[in-house]
């Protein structure tokens, strides 16, 4: 493949490099010591190329085949789950698993809420006996997470029409709420996806086994909401 | 003094007339240091049980050096005695273990089997610590000397110290400071020892370590030591003049010695470079499997150990990478710790492991520079962490085609500050934080042909998570490669291009 050099990462070194040995032949006195320190400083210019090019062969051979539409870090990392119709009818969430056992929460496609004219236009985390967005999560031990069940309240989200609770869906610790979201809803209409996610929530290896049998695969999601995602 | 006569080894004889003859300079010196220490201290520490070298210690007229080690405790004890007209009981003071040094001074000991050593000079004690150290079958060419004493050594020091400055409170030996009973056994023995073992002595890797432990330790044992320490203490507070002769009313056991030998570990650095995306940094295994196909710590120390003849190694590097990040450019700082060696590489050999890394078949892993350094080592390590910028290439996709006008927007951002939550991927097991952090600068060069990919090339503070700062991590860095340019990025592949450190 080749690469078009148009922008190539400048080293303001090199072109220090390159001006000295100019500068210095004037001076006639000190003409031999100073051809040597030329001849090093060439040298060392001749290697540090070398060791670039070198480098360059490196990073662009390296470059295979490029699809069109490479998975993004969502695909890569986690393992997509959803719950459908999660305590109540239309309440369509996903359920992205890390590797490290971490599960993101947010709105599925198919949640009810997208189906108001407008979309979503308010979030609100002030639900069951706290406000979610307020919990200070600290340390490795993750100490004041809040401990949830499954059914556990997340957050309000609210449209022109309808107000609709968002559930856990996983027991576990909740490390994080998105709380962006607050300030910007909008993002659950562009994005839920992705910078629209509600929560992170931390699941103990044996609550995990026992959740996961109430969740479906992507596969099992698209043939049940018949939709080509 | 009369008679000049050559004898053997620096010794002296006990004339009948009390006339001594000396055999070197060095034993004279000491003769004459010892007639000129305070009579009536000397012979008060003599009648408390003090012995001869620790008299010398304790009242300083000359600084305590090796010249004391090469006259025998009996010799000394004579040199001090026969200045009275009174001769004592020589048998029984001579065979009295010292209140104050526990006979450690008067190389008096016992051993592992409980039975008692003694020896009359240092070189009689050097060659049973010669005896003891050939037991372990090391093999050395230097050698570092431990000391170690019970510390009821310096509350006995301290008893005696506080009488003698009741009794002779004007004198100037007195004020000099005293060197202690572990530093002066090393006076004594290091050059014995030096020849006795033929090795030179240097704060080297091996060290011999003598361990001086009270015979009744434990439970009678330390109430014992707090009866005698509370003891000394409410005559401290009294006045110096309430410690008499009959506080030292005490018969002690001579000490136990152990005798110990420990290599130290040697350490050797360089930098290393990784080319596989396959290749972990350190061993990781996660149920049985190991994870990647090698680590980048096995091939550096499984090819280093065996040319040290060591147990085991230990892996430290200046920061670390994913495992499906290279490591190139300039290479990454390690260090690799070798413990026991039994030999250390030469030159030579430590370009043979070099070239064995770099030309080996799979090129996994590439090393250079690689040499053995000091303790020092460490100092380097820390530095090259957390200060120092690394320098990165990326290839970014993103989802609109590249424009040249996002050339300009991207090379622009210059000390960009950003904004990184714990990525959730290390979420797991680190403390959710909001860590800001710099990009230094960034340049981006296309590849011909697609126009929705491009390596990007950034210089960012160490620390800084490259991989969430392309793909947003779901909009938990902030800004990000597609916030900048207004849609969504991933990131392919990754490389480290720099790690800069210090000078080099």
């Amino acid at each position: 493949m080749e690469i078009q050099k148009i922008e190539v990462a400048k080293n303001p070194e090199i072109e220090d490099a390159i001006e000295l040995p100019k500068k210095r032949s004037h001076d006639e006195v000190e003409d031999c010591e100073e051809q040597q320190q030329q001849q090093e400083a060439q040298e060392d210019e001749k290697n540090r190329v070398e060791e670039e090019d070198e480098l360059r062969n490196l990073l662009l051979s390296d470059i295979g085949d490029l699809p069109i539409s490479p998975p993004s870090a969502t695909q890569v990392n986690f393992v997509t789950y959803f719950i459908t119709d999660f305590t109540k009818s239309g309440h369509d969430q996903y359920i992205y698993r890390h590797a490290n056992g971490l599960c993101v929460i947010g709105l599925a496609p198919t949640h009810i809420a997208f189906k108001d004219e407008g979309g979503i236009t308010n979030i609100d985390f002030n639900v069951g006996k706290s406000d979610r967005s307020v919990l200070k999560v600290s340390g490795k031990r993750k100490k004041n997470a809040l401990r949830s069940e499954s059914n556990t309240a997340l957050c309000k989200v609210s449209t022109a029409k309808d107000t609709y609770i968002v559930r856990c869906c996983v027991k576990g610790s909740l490390l994080e709420v998105n709380d962006r979201l607050i300030k910007q809803p909008q993002l659950l209409n562009a994005s839920a996806d992705r910078e629209g996610y509600i929560a992170i929530i931390m699941p103990r290896p044996t609550d995990w086994t026992k959740n996961k049998e109430s969740l479906i695969t992507l596969e099992e999601y698209k043939e049940k909401k018949e939709l080509s995602l | 003094m009369a008679d000049e006569t050559k004898l053997a080894s620096g010794d002296s004889v006990c004339l009948p007339n009390g006339l001594v003859s000396h055999g070197d300079s060095r034993t004279r010196r000491v003769y004459e240091t010892a007639r000129s220490l305070h009579s009536g201290a000397v012979k008060d520490l003599l009648s408390l049980g003090v012995c001869e070298r620790c008299i010398f210690r304790l009242i300083p007229v000359e600084a305590f050096d090796s010249d004391v080690s090469s006259v025998s405790t009996s010799t000394l004890r004579s040199w001090l005695e026969s200045r009275d007209d009174e001769t004592g009981s020589l048998e029984s003071s001579c065979s009295r273990i010292c209140i104050v040094c526990l006979g450690i001074l008067q190389f008096v000991f016992s051993d592992a089997k409980q039975k008692l050593v003694k020896t009359d000079t240092s070189s009689d004690y050097a060659a049973r610590i010669t005896e003891l150290v050939k037991q372990d079958r090391r093999e050395f060419d230097s050698f570092g000397l431990e000391v170690s004493v019970p510390s009821i050594i310096i509350e006995n020091e301290r008893a005696v110290l506080s009488y003698l400055k009741g009794k002779y409170s004007n004198e100037s030996w007195l004020q000099i400071k005293k060197i202690s009973v572990k530093d002066a056994l090393k006076v004594l023995v290091l050059d014995p020892l030096r020849a006795s073992l033929g090795a030179k002595s240097d704060s080297s890797t091996f060290h011999i370590r003598l361990t001086y432990s009270r015979a009744s330790d434990g439970a009678q044992g330390a109430s014992e030591k707090t009866h005698e320490s509370k003891r000394r203490k409410t005559d401290a507070e009294n006045g110096s003049n309430c410690i008499s002769e009959n506080s030292f009313e005490k018969v002690y056991e001579p000490c136990l010695l152990s005798v110990h030998c420990n290599k130290m570990p040697i350490f050797f650095s360089g930098r290393y470079f990784k080319y596989s995306r396959n290749v972990s940094q350190s061993r990781w295994i996660i149920d049985d499997e190991r994870m990647g196909e090698a680590s980048v710590e096995e091939i550096l120390g499984g090819n280093i150990l065996p040319a040290c003849l060591g147990d085991s190694y230990k892996f430290h590097a200046a920061g670390r990478e994913d495992i499906d990040v290279r490591m190139l450019g300039s290479g990454r700082p390690f260090l690799i710790e070798i413990q026991n060696s039994r030999q250390c590489p030469s030159e030579q050999s430590l370009k043979e492991v070099e070239e064995k890394i770099n030309n080996s078949e799979k090129k996994l892993v590439g090393v250079k520079d690689l040499r053995c350094v000091g303790s020092q080592c460490w100092a380097m390590m820390r530095e090259g962490e957390a200060e120092k910028q690394k320098q990165y290439a990326a290839l970014v996709w993103i989802s609109r085609p590249l424009e040249d006008k996002d050339l300009n927007s991207i090379s622009s951002l210059i000390e960009l500050k950003i904004l990184q939550k714990t990525p959730v991927r290390v979420l797991h097991r680190r403390s959710p934080l909001d860590r800001e952090k710099i990009i230094h600068w960034m340049k981006v060069e296309k590849i011909k042909g697609n126009s929705h990919y491009f390596l990007l090339h950034l210089c960012t503070q160490a620390g800084t998570y490259i991989k969430e700062f392309v793909h947003g991590d779901l909009g938990r860095t902030t800004p990000s490669m597609g916030s900048i340019l207004g849609c969504r990025a991933e990131i392919i592949q990754l490389d480290v291009t720099d790690v800069k450190m210090g000078d080099s």
